[in-house]
């Protein structure tokens, strides 16, 4: 979750006035990062994923589930684990053991919620099978450690949200919500890790709105859900805060379920993967290549169809997270005239991305946004410190946002030789790619985070995501795959994701050939970007000729999930990406049981493409509706949540191999053990 | 006179991916060389337009402009080698470098022959990639197909046309032993078999004294490896690999069409005297159409082999180039 620094934060509207000191001083360290790290060659690709998990606590007796607030206590355990230490694992921002050759164990990190844990690798993958094997049993590896540092009726357990979050009770140890900080009717400050960043940052992102967050998600309308369904638990008598008048001005919409807190999207657990490029200019081009891809895996990965006790009519958290920072004023989001601020500003700090940032001869202006918003000052000092202008474009678009957290400290003496400035807007900046410079005196290189899955229940699912995404980008690399796309179209299909079973029954922009042309002339025989000679401008030698374009609009069309992964059938159709991805295996050495490993996870993937698995959405929907105590009027109450939550462990353990839950998983993972021999 | 084909490197090159993807067959090598040879051979090359672009088909340069004789003229190469061509962009240990080497049916068998086509092969490679060696080379032998143990209905389809009874075992470990020489010599790092079941993996292994490292075998579409197979491989210490690719990758019929003078050949070799009644009538314009009327080359050609190589960034794991020689050779 970013810096962890330590110090004395701002309120608004303080921290405000320090904003352009902030971006300024940023500005300057980004320079440097990039002047130093800009000819940086040759890096391994070496990759990261990220698990996120919600502890909940099981009352058995009273069959009651509970989120768990105690993060603070797990992580102290963790930290103070010799055995976990002398591994290498432990807990960054606490203790952890000397990395060490061989395995590492893993680390975990506290999160937004302080019901949630985080936890990663403690070494980053490289792109050997053997590691690619490895990942899910780390995987699981990490989750068996997780446990042994809860007590006994606590569970890490991975959906992406907690089902009756906000209900003002299913919280342990409990809190009255309406505290000073998120002034949330439905949430208490408690529910926000207590680092003073976090609690920080919620306030600030209100004050600087002007008023609450206000999430509203259509509510599912089951057979006897009200017409129009008014959310029955929203307080319209409550006189805390200035803010509580939210509800009475009309807050919360009909047909919708209303949200007022951070904690109800930053509240969500997301599976996230970073790789390391080998140099900047493949950093772009992946970060462009996967840009029109996150949709596509968002509907893929659906696993969000409960809030706050209710069914919703969506299927995925994105939204909800984004509405949940959104932090633009009445002026920028154009309800009032411009007057203070100085733009308005389409999309939420959490977004699908805005730019493309490569500087490939494939990327034509007309994808570009239309409606992308600069900093111009930032963009011509970027230029004149030596960027190039797309580059420079895309930071002085991140760089439109105000700081949330500043520390006083901080603003004393601007240091090059740190990224704090810089980190306080890009780490602030939630779009569904991330372009990440190096580090400060590391030896890491450029990276490239991919952010918009959903956490899978089972680590199994969670590894086939993973291992997925890494060699879709062997695979663009490899065949020089061209997926550029409009980006308002990339956001519209943002937008489809969303909907219920949009794996199933809905369309997406994408592009009809991915593939390149093969040249005509001799130079077909070099290989675009991949094999492009390390050149000190950053530009790389394209090799297709310069055939005229035809109308952008010809070169995509709607498809279907199934047909994005599994390929078109017709003659000259979309080739799929997971038919290309076995191109790019067929091209390797590839041992007989890692062949069939990886198959495994292809045909998870393609199953829930072809909708002949199911998405944990629709698994989760049809738990509930099926639920004897559900009463077909849209409620997940406690019991339901219960057996929820219970089931949903159960699928985490036996993962359909005692044949419950198999409809996520089909026959693939049940026959797993008997693959080889 | 002996014909060596050459695709060039094949990645990034679209036509042959998009024919090939999902595909079980030879499709990757067939297309690509078919995209290669139309490349070079249309008149139309060098203004970016390789297509057709009327209804009659477009006149080809005469063989001779685009291929290369060697000076004694017993070799001829389609095309023309790339005198341009780099090579690999870093240095040599960046690469697992990979060849497999399809030995064909009808192609010579004999001792000698194999240990010069096996040369031939691998020295084609090193130039090409401009490297002194190579890391694994996987060898293939006419007719054998490595079953699996379950039904597996789609296998059949990625065997191409069956033209040869599978070699007897003696011919492939003499072949063997002239492979085992070039890896001697320090041309290949390792070496390795394909498509052998675990009872010809024990014959072969009992009349050979240097074990193969790696046996290739064709499992896409059924994970079942018959449980004698993997733990003979395991006592043996010989990996089993996984593959896609047809053994029966250059049936004559095909390579026929590639180099002939219909619509989708390259005009090298003139109507087959062999050809019936119906192919004869067309000879003449055939001719004149297809090679600008001036003869192309005659005889019945008979494919020898074909090597398939590889080379993969290690530490980054991107196929940087990849790509095919055939040699075939034109009697009569």
């Amino acid at each position: 979750m970013g810096l962890l620094a330590i110090g004395t934060p701002l309120d608004w509207p303080e921290a405000k006035e320090k904003a352009s000191h902030v971006r300024k001083w940023g500005i300057e360290q980004l320079l440097a990062i990039w002047n130093n790290a800009k000819g940086k060659e040759r890096d391994a690709l070496l990759w990261g994923d990220e698990i996120e998990y919600l502890v909940v606590n099981f009352d058995d007796e009273q069959k009651e589930v509970k989120l768990s607030l105690r993060q603070a206590d797990i992580l102290e355990a963790l930290a103070s684990d010799p055995e976990l230490l002398k591994q290498g694992g432990g807990v960054p921002d606490l203790a952890r053991g000397p990395a060490k050759g061989g395995k590492t164990a893993p680390v975990f990190h506290p999160e937004f919620g302080r019901f949630m844990l985080e936890a990663t690798p403690g070494a980053p993958w490289g792109i050997g099978f053997k590691d690619l094997l490895a990942v899910e049993g780390d995987m699981r590896w990490r989750r068996e450690i997780a446990k042994q540092h809860m007590e006994a009726n606590e569970f890490p357990i991975t959906l992406t949200t907690f089902p009756r979050l906000g209900d003002r009770k299913s919280i342990t140890p409990y809190y009255p919500p309406s505290g000073s900080k998120l002034r949330s009717q439905f949430l208490p400050d408690e529910i926000a890790n207590p680092h003073i960043r976090f609690p920080t940052l919620a306030a600030n992102i209100r004050a600087r709105r002007g008023r609450k967050v206000e999430l509203n998600v259509p509510v599912f309308h089951d057979e006897k859900t009200a017409k129009p369904f008014k959310d029955p638990t929203v307080d319209y008598d409550l006189h805390n805060w200035p803010e509580d008048d939210d509800v009475r001005n009309g807050a919360a919409k009909d047909d919708s379920i209303y949200m007022d807190a951070m904690a109800f999207g930053m509240g969500s657990c997301c599976l996230q993967i970073t790789f390391q490029a080998k140099n900047i200019d493949e950093g772009r081009t992946m970060y462009d290549q996967l840009s029109p891809l996150g949709p596509i895996l968002l509907a893929l990965t659906a696993a969000t169809p409960i809030y706050k006790g209710f069914l919703a009519d969506t299927d995925v958290r994105w939204n909800q997270i984004s509405g949940a920072v959104d932090d633009r004023t009445p002026e920028e989001l154009g309800e009032k005239p411009l007057k203070n601020d100085r733009w308005r500003i389409p999309k939420s700090r959490y977004a699908s991305n805005s730019t493309y940032i490569a500087q490939d001869p494939r990327l034509r202006s007309e994808y570009l946004d239309p409606d992308l918003v600069v900093d111009e000052e930032h963009k011509a000092r970027l230029i004149e410190g030596g960027m190039d202008e797309r580059l420079a474009t895309h930071f002085a678009h991140l760089f439109i946002r105000d700081p949330i957290v500043v520390f006083s400290e901080d603003l004393e003496e601007l240091d090059l030789n740190k990224a704090d400035h810089f980190e306080n807007l890009q780490s602030t900046n939630w779009q569904h790619m991330r372009f990440k410079p190096p580090p400060v005196g590391s030896d890491i290189g450029w990276r490239v985070e991919v952010r918009p899955m959903e956490i899978q229940i089972t680590d199994f699912e969670n590894a086939a995501f993973s291992v997925f995404v890494v060699l879709i980008t062997r695979a663009i690399l490899t065949f020089n795959l061209n997926f550029y796309l409009p980006i308002p179209r990339t956001t519209e299909n943002m937008e489809t994701a969303h909907r219920r079973d949009a794996v199933l029954n809905d369309k997406f922009h994408f592009r009809k050939d991915p593939l390149p042309r093969r040249s005509s002339s001799r130079a077909a025989t070099t290989n675009g970007s991949t094999s492009a000679p390390p050149s000190t401008t950053g530009t790389p030698t394209p090799s297709r000729p310069s055939t005229p374009f035809g109308p952008v609009e010809d070169e995509y069309e709607l498809m279907t999930v199934n047909e994005i992964i599994n390929g078109q059938d017709s003659p000259g159709g979309f080739p799929g990406l997971i038919p290309l991805v076995e191109m790019y295996l067929d091209s390797l050495n590839v041992d007989v049981e890692t062949r069939c490993e990886l198959a495994q996870y292809l045909a998870l993937i393609r199953g829930r493409a072809d909708g002949s698995l199911w998405t944990a959405a629709r698994w989760i929907r049809h738990f509930v509706r099926g639920h004897a105590k559900y009463e077909g009027d849209s409620v997940v109450n406690e019991e339901v949540s219960y057996d929820l939550v219970k089931a949903a462990e159960r699928v985490t353990i036996h993962e359909a191999r005692d044949g419950f839950g198999k409809e996520m998983f089909g026959r693939t993972r049940m026959q797993r053990n008997g693959v080889v021999g | 006179m002996k014909l060596i084909l050459s695709t060039s490197n094949i990645m990034g090159a679209g036509s042959s991916v998009r024919r090939s993807v999902g595909s079980k067959s030879n499709a990757e090598f067939v297309s690509s060389l078919r995209s290669n040879l139309d490349e070079h051979s249309s008149p139309e090359q060098t203004n970016g337009i390789t297509n057709g672009n009327g209804a009659a088909t477009p006149a080809k340069l005469h063989y001779k402009s685009w291929t290369k004789q060697s000076s004694d003229g017993t070799e001829l190469h389609i095309p023309n080698p790339d005198a341009s061509s780099s090579g690999l962009e870093e240095e040599r240990e960046q690469y697992d470098i990979t060849l497999k080497l399809f030995y064909l049916p009808g192609g010579s068998t004999d001792s000698a022959s194999r240990t010069s086509q096996t040369r031939e092969a691998i020295e084609l490679v090193l130039k090409e990639l401009g490297v002194p060696s190579v890391d694994l080379l996987i060898v293939s032998f006419p007719g054998i197909y490595f079953d699996e143990q379950e039904d597996c209905p789609t296998k059949i389809s990625t065997r191409g046309p069956v033209e040869a009874e599978p070699e007897g075992i003696d011919s492939i470990i003499e072949s063997w032993k002239a492979v085992e020489s070039l890896r001697e010599e320090g041309l290949v790092n390792k070496l390795g078999v394909a498509e052998f079941g675990a009872e010809r993996l024990a014959m072969f292994l009992e009349g050979t004294t240097r074990r193969p490292m790696v046996n290739q075998i064709n499992l896409r579409d059924c994970c079942s490896v018959p449980r004698d197979l993997l733990t003979l491989a395991k006592e043996k210490g010989v990996e089993l690999l996984v593959h896609n690719d047809c053994s029966n990758i250059l049936p004559r019929g095909t390579l026929r069409e590639l180099l002939g003078p219909g619509p989708d050949g390259a005009g090298v070799l003139a109507p087959s005297s062999k050809a019936g009644d119906k192919r004869k009538s067309l000879h003449g314009e055939a001719n004149k159409n297809g090679t600008n009327g001036e003869v192309a080359l005659s005889g019945e050609v008979q494919p020898q082999w074909v090597v398939k190589y590889t080379a993969v960034v290690k530490n980054r794991g991107i196929v940087e180039n990849k790509g095919y020689f055939a040699c075939a050779e034109l009697e009569g």
